[in-house]
């Protein structure tokens, strides 16, 4: 009995600390959409209010117009779409190499591979942009391939652990019937491997989608992503940020990816379940 | 120095990376590898090395990136480094953002993972609460943010209102620096999602065995669930120290000004080492002496991973990698 009740308030006090713990990291969020709903005039008085009076569900539909919110939209849809399917691609690509082939430098190049993996990349970002614009590659989505076709060291990791995981009877039986690696590669390891497909393209798309720091650099107000584009463009003309419709378009720029995160999230564990393996 | 230079351009790397021309299947083999992994290998050196050759390369001119009247000044930029009173400064302050979001960040992500690494209702539904924040992008989380502690319509100030104090400038020094470790713990399920797939790894015998014996759950957390979980943790603590170092967009998003004079605005308590590194380029087009912080960041790194590679080979093995990269971009 005593120790039932004992077991009980350790259960309540996990409940309540969980609870708590819930509203702090949905409260940012939950601000975020709040605002989004308020007029005005609802921003500037004292004391702050926490609710709108009556939810002005419009502030959505004007944060669409104020910047031209569809068209930055679009540019970072072909920018993801371009990074996360090439990037996917090419480290499975990659990966295959590292997983089942062998030559002399294989170790140096896996060392290398590893090693960069905890290199920041902003060290090499800014020189990278002063080099592409002497080549011209300003205002054009050339960067996003190039880096695309060249993968990305972490996803490489990923994948190879995925394949080391792929029983070798099957490749084995297509070499004996004559099959080259590429077609292995694309027959039998690609159709395989869905999940992590999945989850470089989710983890890619994502990471392309908030990204700001690349397009900020490499992209001009044209051509610029949706994420540069909604730090700087809801602006009254006295330069001071409207929140309300600021506040409406993040919650749209934020939605996509957390609809893929939600519809993916299987997806996502398992790549990092997989991360683990050796 | 131009000599060193152009040796490290011109010189193919120590392993070819075109295979030799080999006859029989050993060589038709090598050639397959190098078919798939050149792209990266390619990649690699012109993505990466020769960005890095190209950076150094500046580092030891005094170049603005436009003039074409420029020379080499030797290693006075590196010399400088030491005695910029700004850089000394800024690389103090991002010590300090270090030691307030990678230990606690580390803690609380362990903490709240061994609060959900057990069966009860709900636990989906606070597991993706939790992460939820580490998915928001960092634009969007330095914008809601911005909203939340805005002087004029923010929560903080709404909540600070109620307990009947005056309207505070959280977004102005001093209090700025804290809205910004704010912003990265908020981010903590990352951390989170990372230790949970570790326990996953503790043996459920072991930790039934302890409990037969009389162990209790605190006993055993720091008995046997810790212990197990060490690589992971001192692997999340090497990459949150090296992810801080490069920390400077969340500063730029959080200054008052936005678009490309934002680097300027930065109040003093977040311009940490990055910041200080893009300004030197940006703001102020001292390529050169840019550069020679990017260089001496670089081989930081570089010695943190060294050591790490060190340490990582005598005391812990690896059971896993951070796929949590690049929030901080």
């Amino acid at each position: 009995m005593n120790v039932n009740l004992a077991r009980r308030a350790r259960f309540t006090a996990l409940y309540l600390s969980l609870i708590t713990l819930a509203v702090i990291f949905s409260g940012p969020l939950g601000w975020l959409i709040l605002t989004s709903l308020k007029a005005p005039n609802e921003l500037s008085v004292f004391p702050i209010q926490l609710f709108p009076a009556t939810p002005q569900w419009h502030n959505y539909l004007d944060a669409l117009t104020f910047i031209d919110f569809l068209g930055y939209a679009r540019n970072s849809l072909i920018l993801a779409t371009i990074s996360s399917v090439l990037t996917t691609i090419s480290s499975a690509w990659m990966a295959y190499g590292f997983a089942r082939l062998s030559a002399p430098g294989k170790k140096f190049w896996f060392g290398l591979l590893i090693s960069t993996m905890m290199m920041p990349g902003i060290i090499t970002l800014i020189p990278t942009y002063l080099m592409f614009a002497k080549l011209g590659f300003v205002d054009t989505y050339i960067p996003w391939i190039l880096w695309g076709l060249c993968g990305a060291a972490f996803m490489v990791f990923l994948f190879r652990q995925f394949f080391a995981g792929i029983p070798k009877e099957l490749e084995e039986a297509a070499i004996l019937d004559g099959c080259g690696h590429v077609r292995i590669f694309w027959k039998i390891f690609i159709p395989q491997s869905g999940p992590i497909l999945a989850a470089c393209m989710v983890l890619t798309f994502t990471a392309s989608w908030g990204d700001f720091i690349a397009p900020s650099l490499l992209l001009s107000d044209d051509t610029t992503t949706l994420a540069v584009a909604m730090t700087a463009g809801y602006v009254n003309e006295k330069g001071f940020p409207v929140q309300n419709l600021l506040a409406a378009g993040s919650t749209m720029f934020i939605l996509p990816v957390l609809l893929m995160f939600l519809f993916f999230q299987r997806f996502f564990v398992q790549g990092f379940s997989t991360s683990g393996l050796k | 120095m131009t000599a060193t230079l152009h040796a490290s351009r011109e010189t193919p790397p120590a392993v070819p990376a075109r295979p030799r021309r080999r006859r029989g299947r050993a060589g038709q083999r090598t050639r397959t590898f190098y078919l798939f992994v050149g792209p990266w290998i390619a990649g690699f050196v012109l993505l990466t090395l020769f960005p890095l050759g190209y950076a150094f390369w500046m580092s030891l001119t005094n170049t603005d990136g436009l003039s074409p009247n420029w020379s080499y000044v030797g290693f006075d930029n590196y010399l400088r480094v030491f005695q910029d009173t700004q850089t000394i400064e800024s690389l103090g302050r991002t010590g300090i953002f270090m030691l307030a979001t990678v230990p606690t960040g580390v803690a609380a992500g362990l903490v709240m993972a061994v609060m959900l690494n057990r069966d009860f209702r709900g636990r989906t539904l606070f597991r993706a609460l939790f992460y939820l924040p580490a998915v928001v992008p960092g634009v969007a989380a330095a914008l809601t943010f911005k909203i939340i502690f805005d002087r004029n319509a923010g929560a903080a100030n709404a909540l600070v209102g109620a307990a009947g104090g005056e309207p505070i400038s959280w977004l102005a020094d001093p209090y700025t620096r804290f809205v910004l470790i704010l912003m990265i713990l908020w981010g903590v399920g990352g951390s989170m999602i990372i230790s949970l797939a570790a326990l996953q790894d503790v043996p459920r015998e072991l930790l039934e065995a302890a409990r037969v014996d009389g162990a209790g759950p605190v006993y055993s957390f720091f008995k046997i669930t810790l212990p197990i979980l060490s690589p992971i943790i001192f692997f999340q603590v090497v990459t949150g120290v090296i992810g801080s170092l490069q920390v400077f967009v969340p500063s730029l998003l959080l200054a008052p000004v936005n678009g490309p004079a934002a680097v300027t605005a930065v109040p003093e308590g977040n311009y940490l080492f990055m910041v200080h590194v893009y300004a030197e380029y940006f703001a102020k087009s001292h390529f050169g002496y840019a550069s020679a912080l990017l260089w001496v960041l670089f081989l930081f790194v570089l010695l943190i991973t060294g050591v790490v590679f060190k340490i990582g080979s005598k005391a812990v093995f690896y059971g896993g990698v951070d796929p949590t990269e690049g929030k901080e971009g």
